[in-house]
């Protein structure tokens, strides 16, 4: 999956990014510069149930900015700075996006049955 | 003030999920059931309807009846369609019917929630007002000679009624199920009112032949003579509230954008809405947990036919852009 966000994380103000699952676990994620959280717990689930039915959503805060992408697998926060090319960062989700696909299941029957 | 909202479907599950779903929106509007045309035709009788919502197919009376019925009998209703069957004929014969929205069953609540709070804020669109003597107010309405419909509620009784005006003349009324004068008389004779201001009216023909004057003195004589009289003061007040509330931050919002992004920068409605704000409280907690302060704006993009830009003061303010907007460039220009 890091291949995939390569040209996303090498994008000047890209901080990192993260893939969650439709029920809030987290699938994925790649940080390039430090990001302090804080040390109490962040309710994913409950995050993701609000995102339920945004196609996309560009948030922005006081000191930083995440946009997020509904995916085929769940949501895909990119934490950027202030400063971004959003038009180039948006174009890059638009090219990588459909190789987001759930893992097909039948690898996992056939790798069953070879046992 | 809280709306009236009559939803009518013959799927009684279909009724429920939607006035579960719909409960946390209570705080604007109230949610009447029916299961067919002719029980919405005794609601619409006995309750004062801001808004139908009414499925297509149905038994005894379809949603075309239903809707060609508000149309004649209740201009002033909006009615938003709702079918499982949707073709773009039967759109088009909806929209041709007066229906001022369409939607394709199966749907989001949320997205019916937010068409539903869209269509009820024209009610408001010219403001509103608490606790005013309507008898000043109105008279106020007819020197101005405005085009107006004028919802009210008797703050005594909770009754709602209903007021047309075409340039400052009376032309009819409705309280439940009284019309023309006497829901003229039954309005005149409340005290004191909550009431919201729709810009334009729908009625053109005239039911109420009196002067507004001789009307609210006739009203007033039918009162307790020992009332005490709302002063004149009392509604200044309120209408300096009403002039110097969020109009003014929206005008000021709107103009920033069109003078630094160009008329056509996409903006189709500027509101302020509280029912993003449970969504908004959730989103901003990733704000804390990042360690990157307050949200101040965010886009969001729904799949609707605009997309939403919101901005986070002391309300949340709405902004409905079409999605093909200069949407960096605005965006930049309200966090300036």
């Amino acid at each position: 999956m890091q291949e995939i966000f390569k040209d996303i994380l090498s994008i000047d103000g890209v901080k990192g990014l993260m893939v969650l699952s439709f029920t809030g676990d987290l699938v994925f994620e790649k940080f390039v510069a430090k990001i302090p959280r804080d040390s109490g717990n962040m309710n994913w689930s409950q995050l993701v149930a609000t995102l339920g039915g945004m196609r996309e959503t560009d948030l922005i805060f006081e000191k930083g900015r995440i946009y997020m992408r509904r995916t085929d697998i769940g949501y895909l926060l990119i934490f950027v700075g202030l400063f971004v090319p959003m038009a180039m960062l948006r174009l890059n989700c638009d090219i990588l996006l459909p190789s987001l696909t759930p893992e097909k299941s039948n690898k996992r029957w056939s790798r069953l049955f070879k046992r | 003030m809280v709306k009236n909202v009559l939803i009518v479907d013959d799927d009684k599950e279909m009724l429920l999920a939607l006035r579960e779903g719909f409960k946390k929106y209570q705080e604007s509007f109230a949610v009447l059931l029916a299961e067919d045309g002719l029980t919405a035709l005794e609601h619409l009788k006995a309750s004062v309807i801001s808004l139908v919502v009414t499925d297509l197919k149905m038994p005894r009376m379809d949603g075309f009846e239903l809707l060609a019925h508000v149309m004649e009998h209740y201009p002033d209703i909006p009615v938003i369609m709702i079918t499982g069957y949707s073709t773009p004929e039967m759109e088009r014969l909806a929209r041709e019917g007066g229906a001022v929205g369409y939607i394709a069953k199966p749907f989001l609540i949320e997205n019916l929630a937010r068409q539903i709070m869209t269509t009820l804020r024209k009610e408001s669109e010219g403001g509103t007002l608490h606790s005013v003597n309507s008898g000043m107010f109105l008279q106020l309405i007819e020197m101005e000679q405005k085009t107006c419909t004028i919802r009210l509620e008797d703050k005594t009784s909770g009754q709602k009624g209903i007021l047309f005006f075409k340039e400052g003349e009376l032309l009819d009324a409705r309280v439940n199920h009284l019309k023309g004068e006497s829901a003229a008389f039954k309005i005149f004779s409340w005290d004191e009112v909550n009431l919201s201001i729709q810009n334009g009216c729908a009625l053109t023909e005239n039911k109420i032949q009196k002067e507004l004057q001789p009307l609210i003195l006739e009203a007033m004589r039918q009162k307790d003579e020992t009332a005490t009289e709302e002063t004149p003061m009392a509604v200044k007040e309120n209408v300096d509230a009403w002039n110097q509330a969020s109009p003014d931050l929206i005008k000021t919002i709107k103009s920033k954008i069109e003078k630094k992004v160009g008329k056509q920068c996409g903006l189709e409605d500027i509101y302020q809405d509280d029912s993003w704000d449970d969504q908004v409280d959730k989103l901003s907690t990733l704000g804390n947990y990042f360690n990157i302060g307050k949200l101040m704006l965010g886009y969001i993009d729904k799949g609707d036919a605009n997309d939403y830009i919101l901005l986070l003061t002391e309300k949340t303010t709405v902004l409905a852009v079409d999605p093909k907007c200069p949407r960096d460039k605005i965006l930049q220009v309200l966090s300036d």
